[in-house]
């Protein structure tokens, strides 16, 4: 064997043997961690975002009539009046709000004072990220589509019929690969997100815990990523949570489990509480992990410490 | 002295002998270099897989020196190849089949030694998507079919492989070690020999449920070794020496012709490497009533 070749052969050696950590649930929440009820009357809560400040923003995607926040001191209000049926919400780097108004088959963005911008309509948006760079990337759950709208304004079909009913959407924390949740099937697909913002590779990366009765079927819904690279799925057996290499930690029920989980987020002080849509009511935990935010600048993920 | 005093005692005593270091296992004298053993050769190469779509990954061909292409030689691929060719690792199996094969141990055997795909990052300071999870943890028959439909008809290109099953073994450590056992349940018609060290039969992906699976299924031709430590892992996915020991219970349950060696160390490769020769010489053990 020649030098070169042994090199080459320790180097790509070194890249497989780096073990893949192994992430339990008990090394996200501390041991005296449990939900903690953040908001409740709302009708069914959807579209959970936080900004770079950790406040939370969301939306009652059935009965609401405005986008709400909580702030870092609990304290809930009414963010944007006179914007109903929302499914999701995400901070864009350049300070505006972008949402999925689902009801009216468009996607918009609301600037600093508020006014509102229409970025596509007649489509079916259902949840959405926007990358550091101004990409944004929504999911069409019934024509089984993920679309991009470019920093442009130009909106093109980045995959079609490879997820069935792709419905939650979130970035690596490194936003070279996106990851989006089937609701009509029991994977999570994740993409590579090219240099000129189309998607390659997919690969069933995620395999959801589905129910007995439907086990084909496993609701993925809403999703987000921490800085330790997890996916963070809602679904229909609760909130399932994946290492970066795509193998379950763990599975939480839904707080209250008769009722649909469909939205989470990191929020609070720190990013470092996961808040959960719970039907009607929100719920958040304390972890010892934080988010990752879109917004912000791309990193590699960090190592969980021993 | 009281008799629990004694046994306390005694125990203390026999302590060092029963609890082997993981670190005291080494490769044995099969894996060194030895004068007058004619040295196989072995190349590297590189492949981009359309069954794990996008993924590229190394591979390396050992090819013995008593190989001369006049008639096809036995097979076998070992996962996370780049650890088994490693010169300073644990396997060093390039060296062991060297002399294995001059021996008569075992067959003129072509060795497939191949690493885990990766989906290579598309901009610079982003992280590769690993898929060896993907590909060796999952109970499905995609790995068996990279294997049967794309690298061997790669490998088969330049040299003659066997095509008897009986002729054909895979190997793997860990996550690894399930992959290999995988690929002979989905695929016996293509490989009916497998090793499996410190073999991963527990939850990362829903291979816990092999165990019950063999109890239950019409016993598959296969040839099954396992290696396994006390000290293994005991995580989230499952109890590796329990794991271990429900397959070996399984499979003698379903009379597999199979075997159980259960060590003292821990989740590495060094017990299944200081036993290597060993464990080539149980698996191939009647290679010469077999037609490669």
């Amino acid at each position: 064997m020649n030098r070169t070749l042994f090199t080459s052969l320790l180097a790509s050696t070194l890249i497989v043997s780096a073990p893949a950590q192994d992430m339990a649930l008990s090394q996200i929440f501390p041991e005296d961690s449990a939900w903690e009820l953040v908001v409740e009357g709302y009708e069914f809560t959807d579209g959970l975002t936080s900004d770079a400040a950790g406040n939370l923003y969301f939306s009652d995607v059935k009965g609401g009539t405005a986008v709400y926040r909580v702030d870092l001191e609990g304290k809930s209000s009414e963010y944007i009046p006179n914007a109903p049926g929302i499914s999701g919400l995400k901070w864009g780097a350049d300070g505006k709000l972008y949402a999925c108004v689902s009801k009216e088959q468009r996607v918009v963005v609301f600037d600093k004072d508020k006014a509102v911008t229409e970025l596509a309509k007649e489509v079916r948006p259902n949840d959405l990220v926007v990358t550091r760079d101004g990409n944004l990337y929504f999911t069409m759950t019934p024509t089984s589509e993920i679309r991009r709208i470019d920093p442009a304004g130009k909106m093109t079909v980045v995959s079609s019929g490879v997820v069935g009913k792709p419905n939650g959407i979130s970035l690596s924390r490194d936003q070279g690969t996106l990851a989006v949740s089937d609701h009509g099937g029991k994977f999570v697909w994740v993409f590579r997100i090219e240099p000129d913002g189309t998607l390659a590779h997919p690969g069933n990366y995620m395999t959801l815990v589905t129910p007995a009765e439907t086990p084909e079927v496993g609701k993925g819904d809403g999703m987000t990523t921490d800085v330790h690279g997890r996916y963070y799925v809602t679904s229909a057996e609760g909130l399932q949570i994946f290492d970066p290499t795509g193998r379950l930690c763990g599975v939480l029920p839904a707080p209250d489990s008769k009722l649909p989980i469909v939205s989470c987020c990191f929020a609070g002080p720190g990013h470092a509480w996961l808040y959960v849509g719970n039907g009607g009511k929100i719920w958040r935990r304390k972890t010892t992990s934080a988010g990752a935010l879109g917004f912000e600048e791309p990193k590699a993920n960090e190592v969980v410490p021993k | 002295m009281k008799p629990y005093l004694a046994l306390a005692c005694a125990l203390l005593f026999f302590t060092p002998a029963l609890f082997a270091a993981d670190e005291d296992y080494v490769p044995g004298p099969e894996a060194m270099v030895k004068e007058g053993v004619p040295r196989g050769k072995i190349s590297q190469h590189q492949w981009t897989s359309q069954v794990f779509e996008g993924t590229e990954r190394d591979y390396w061909v050992y090819v013995p020196a008593q190989y001369d292409g006049s008639k096809p030689a036995c097979v076998l691929v070992c996962f996370d190849g780049g650890g088994f060719v490693k010169e300073d690792g644990s396997f060093r199996a390039p060296v062991v089949l060297d002399n294995l094969i001059h021996a008569g141990d075992m067959p003129v055997t072509i060795g497939i030694f191949v690493n885990p795909g990766v989906v290579p990052p598309a901009k610079e300071g982003q992280e590769a998507r690993k898929n060896r999870s993907f590909e060796y943890d999952t109970l499905s028959d995609q790995n068996a079919r990279f294997l049967i439909e794309e690298l061997l008809p790669e490998v088969g290109k330049s040299y003659k492989l066997s095509t008897n099953p009986d002729c054909r073994a895979v190997c793997g450590n860990s996550s690894g070690g399930i992959a290999a056992f995988t690929v002979a349940w989905e695929r016996p018609d293509a490989f009916r020999k497998v090793i499996s060290h410190i073999g991963s039969f527990t939850n990362i992906r829903g291979g816990h449920v092999y165990p019950a699976l063999i109890r239950k299924t019409e016993p598959k031709p296969l040839r099954v070794f396992l290696q396994e430590g006390e000290n293994d892992l005991d995580n989230l996915h499952g109890n590796w020496p329990l794991a271990n020991r429900e397959m070996e219970a399984a499979l003698k349950f379903a009379k597999y012709d199979h075997q159980l060696v259960m060590g003292t160390g821990k989740h590495s490769g060094r017990h299944g490497g200081a036993i290597f020769p060993e464990t080539l010489r149980w698996i191939w053990r009647d290679w010469k009533t077999l037609q490669p």
